[in-house]
């Protein structure tokens, strides 16, 4: 199936989502709340395109628009700068000391002086991608909770929660780095709880948390597993691929 | 032949205390039962739609309508009426338009423009009974289409009706159905959104609380057309009657076969369960509604996929409105061809309105389509209290707008709310007059809506925030000129790049008033004046010496004793006591109160 982005014929399959299809094309498209690994929140609103659908013209947001038909798509017509403008003014009034924001805004022409103002320590913009990564974890500590203008993510009436095993994967998506994640003295401290860093067997590094190991171990049903990083974990497993192939 | 007193018992006139008239008039009925020729039954109804009026009983076959009867009216209503066939001219209806005392209500000019389908049996029926609902001719339509009908019959002859979604949305019914139908993905789900959400409106509930059967029959209708096993009524838990009254329909439904295994002998098996929402506005859209039966957080999700395809648990999904399912077994009996004799070309047959606001009549009213909202306002609303200026009146609830006397003549059907900035929505008419700030109204509603969507996307979430502010600022005395482009600005990108209809809808309050009364904020912005005498910091009141005759009501009804005088002598308001609530303005035969700029404290 065809479909034209910004002019350009574009190779898609039936159901694959507009965003995707862009990229593989190199034509840019600004996320936030999109990541490869949890598609789908559709929550940021800045990849809105205009599509062009048998002579009727809607906006959709790309990143979970999946293409059904041959259409034509305007990823940056006025209209849509225009939203995204807007988008921006209205996340740049919500956290107007965050990095990301602020260089967005910038780009699209947001002003630093405008009618609104915001909290100077707020940095989340509610994608809700902590939300999900903590729920495919399969830990689900942390929800958005309330509604509306006073929406939040939370833990359970935010106290520390009982299943958070500090994995830190809310962190990690976090667009913004909204999410406080402090590493001191052998300790990890995120959603208000304390979790004990356990360093690494080969090199020493602190790596994981004494509960995130313990869960994956019983995840996996093993008795006992090797405590090694992520880079350590590289080097076993190529060292081993070595050893096979060059006796 | 007997007589039947019906005491409605619907939600106004339970809170008017009907349920105490009906405990009366029966321990008296059964008192007086023992030695009378005639005996007389006693039904607790759903509601009568004229919710001013009541609490209302209807004693039939006598054609005798009583409003506003009290528990100590019961003994004089069975002597009089029942035994001696005695009128009580007292609890008589009086027709504000007539200007004098009906018999029936059917007499009464709110009852006469009406057309009742999807409330034909309210009011006329014990909803707490399901033989009362089959002596009127309830689940005859069931027993035809399983009887006489395939399934593709079925849907072609609700496509043929022209019967469009009454939820708001107005999308034809009949193709959703053959939409679903045509896809091979089973099991498919069948759904009755009853969550009701908009401020003022009452028409779901009404229906669900004094006809639950008629939802039953027509989901099962529709399960039979679209091969589905499984219905969900999805009811907000504030609904507790409505609650009580489908469970109980649901259960006796079972037990006359009517629903449940094997349904009338025909082998087709439905079964529905009850879904309680927690009272989320938003879990009104139907994304939202199936996220909220699949136990997750209600936010919608975009509808790329219609739920035709992928909806509950991502099986095709039929999702109609409370009003809609009333509508299917009335149509299946008296044909399409009849149903598409009512209302307009692409508007057919009646709406339900829950008619409120600065109107006479408040209360329940159906309509047929193409009845200008003129007529509906002015006819079977009787007008606005107290002959006040009428200035707008609002359809749509919160996602709809607010439409200007210059476009009263508007025929109410789909296209023509749409073409007016509203929209039909599920049924709320607010009446507006003179003493209604629209700039006011519109943050009445962003401030509902702020506080109801579901936060889920930017757009809406933080759209209506930023709105919000400005038009509080506005009605507090500090909006600038620049702030109505940018306020128009926002409106724009919050309808376009919002996920669900929800967001996609808010700035309707805002576009309407901004479109047909911008000189209201205009006064505001620059004269910091609040023209209707609403927003308190942009309002005084002050006492016309020329006019003032000294009667001295206005100075009775301030609530804080702000305005002083001698009888006969012009008064005057102390501004330093003056709460600026306005009773003084609506109170006075005179015009001498008069709406002035707002005092710097």
């Amino acid at each position: 199936m065809k479909i034209i982005i910004d002019g350009k014929v574009c190779i898609a399959q039936k159901g694959e989502m507009l965003l995707q299809i862009a990229k593989r094309n190199n034509i840019f498209i600004p996320t936030l709340c999109h990541s490869e690994a949890l598609p789908g929140p559709g929550s940021c609103r800045l990849c809105v395109v205009e599509i062009e659908d048998g002579g009727r013209k809607s906006i959709v947001a790309s990143c979970i628009y999946p293409v059904r038909r041959e259409i034509k798509v305007f990823t940056d017509s006025e209209k849509i700068k225009a939203i995204r403008k807007d988008l921006l003014m209205l996340l740049y009034a919500r956290t107007p000391e965050d990095e990301t924001i602020n260089n967005l805004r910038k780009e699209y022409g947001v002003p630093d002086k405008i009618r609104f103002s915001g909290d100077k320590e707020e940095h989340c913009i509610l994608c809700g991608l902590c939300v999900k990564a903590c729920e495919e974890m399969g830990s689900n500590s942390i929800s958005t909770i309330m509604r509306g203008v006073t929406k939040k993510v939370s833990t359970p009436y935010d106290e520390p929660s009982s299943s958070c095993i500090g994995c830190g994967s809310c962190a990690y998506v976090c667009p913004t780095d909204a999410i406080e994640m402090i590493e001191r003295d052998g300790i990890r401290t995120i959603w208000n709880k304390d979790f004990e860093l356990v360093k690494c067997e080969k090199c020493g590094k602190a790596f994981a948390t004494k509960d995130q190991l313990e869960y994956n171990r019983k995840k996996l049903s093993e008795n006992h597993l090797d405590v090694y990083c992520e880079t350590c974990k590289r080097v076993i497993t190529g060292e081993k691929l070595r050893d096979i192939y060059q006796p | 032949m007997n007589n039947t007193v019906y005491v409605c018992c619907g939600t106004g006139c339970l809170a008017s205390n009907s349920m105490e008239v009906y405990k009366e008039l029966k321990r008296f009925i059964e008192m007086y039962n023992v030695n009378a020729e005639v005996k007389t039954l006693i039904k607790a109804t759903g509601c009568n739609g004229l919710c001013e009026k009541g609490p209302l009983v209807k004693i039939e076959p006598h054609n005798i309508c009583y409003s506003k009867v009290k528990p100590e009216d019961a003994e004089e209503i069975v002597l009089k009426t029942l035994i001696e066939s005695e009128l009580i001219e007292r609890l008589l209806i009086y027709d504000t338009i007539k200007k004098k005392r009906v018999i029936s209500h059917k007499d009464t000019d709110f009852y006469k423009y009406q057309q009742k389908i999807a409330l034909r049996n309210i009011g006329e029926i014990d909803p707490a009974n399901i033989n009362d609902y089959v002596e009127r001719g309830g689940y005859l339509a069931l027993e035809k289409i399983l009887t006489e009908m395939t399934p593709e019959e079925v849907i072609a002859e609700i496509e043929r009706s022209g019967l469009r979604g009454r939820g708001g949305g107005g999308f034809p019914t009949g193709l959703k159905w053959k939409q679903c139908d045509l896809i091979e993905n089973f099991p498919k789900y069948v759904i009755c959104n009853g969550d009701e959400g908009d401020p003022g409106a009452f028409m779901d509930r009404s229906i669900m609380e004094g006809d639950p059967n008629t939802i039953i029959e027509g989901m099962t209708i529709c399960a039979y057309a679209i091969k589905s096993n499984t219905g969900f009524i999805y009811i907000r838990d504030e609904y507790s009657l409505a609650l009580k009254n489908m469970r109980l329909a649901i259960k006796q439904a079972k037990e006359r076969g009517f629903l449940g295994g094997n349904i009338m002998g025909s082998s087709f098996d439905f079964d529905i369960e009850i879904v309680r929402g927690g009272g989320a506005f938003v879990c009104g859209e139907s994304t939202a509604l199936m996220q909220s039966i699949e136990g997750n957080v209600g936010e919608p999700r975009a509808k790329y996929i219609h739920s035709v395809e992928r909806g509950l648990w991502d099986k095709p999904t039929i999702l109609n409105n409370v009003e809609t399912w009333a509508n299917i077994p009335k149509i299946i009996m008296k044909g399409s061809d009849w149903f598409n004799t009512i209302g307009t070309d692409n508007s057919k047959g009646t709406k339900v309105f829950s008619l409120v606001g600065k109107v006479k009549n408040t209360g329940l009213v159906e309509i047929p389509m193409g009845m200008t909202l003129r007529d509906l306002v002015f006819k079977v609303g009787g007008g606005t209290i107290g002959d006040k200026r009428f200035k707008a009146v609002q359809t749509g609830g919160p996602s709809g707008g607010c439409i200007p006397e210059s476009l009263l003549d508007s025929p109410v059907d789909f296209d023509s709310l749409k073409k007016a900035g509203s929209m039909m929505g599920s049924g709320g008419i607010i009446v507006m007059d003179e003493r209604t700030c629209m700039v006011d109204v519109a943050r009445y509603y962003l401030n509902f809506l702020s506080e109801e969507s579901c936060g889920k996307c930017v757009a809406c979430r933080e759209g209506i925030k930023r709105m919000l502010e400005i038009l509080t600022d506005i009605c507090n005395g500090n909006g600038t000129e620049s702030d109505l482009d940018l306020l128009e600005s926002l409106c724009h990108t919050v309808e376009s790049a919002s996920l669900c209809g929800l967001g996609k809808t808010a700035p309707n309050p805002v576009l309407t008033t901004l479109k047909y009364f911008r000189d209201e904020y205009l006064a505001h912005i620059n004269e910091k004046r609040c023209p209707a005498g609403v927003c308190k910091n942009l309002t005084s009141f002050e006492i016309d010496k020329q006019k003032c005759t000294g009667c001295g009501v206005c100075a009775k009804n301030c609530p804080t004793s702000a305005i002083t005088g001698e009888i006969k002598k012009p008064h005057i308001i102390d501004t330093s006591l003056c709460i600026k609530c306005g009773n003084c303005y609506d109170v006075c035969r005179f015009d001498a109160v008069k709406i002035a700029k707002g005092v710097s404290v």
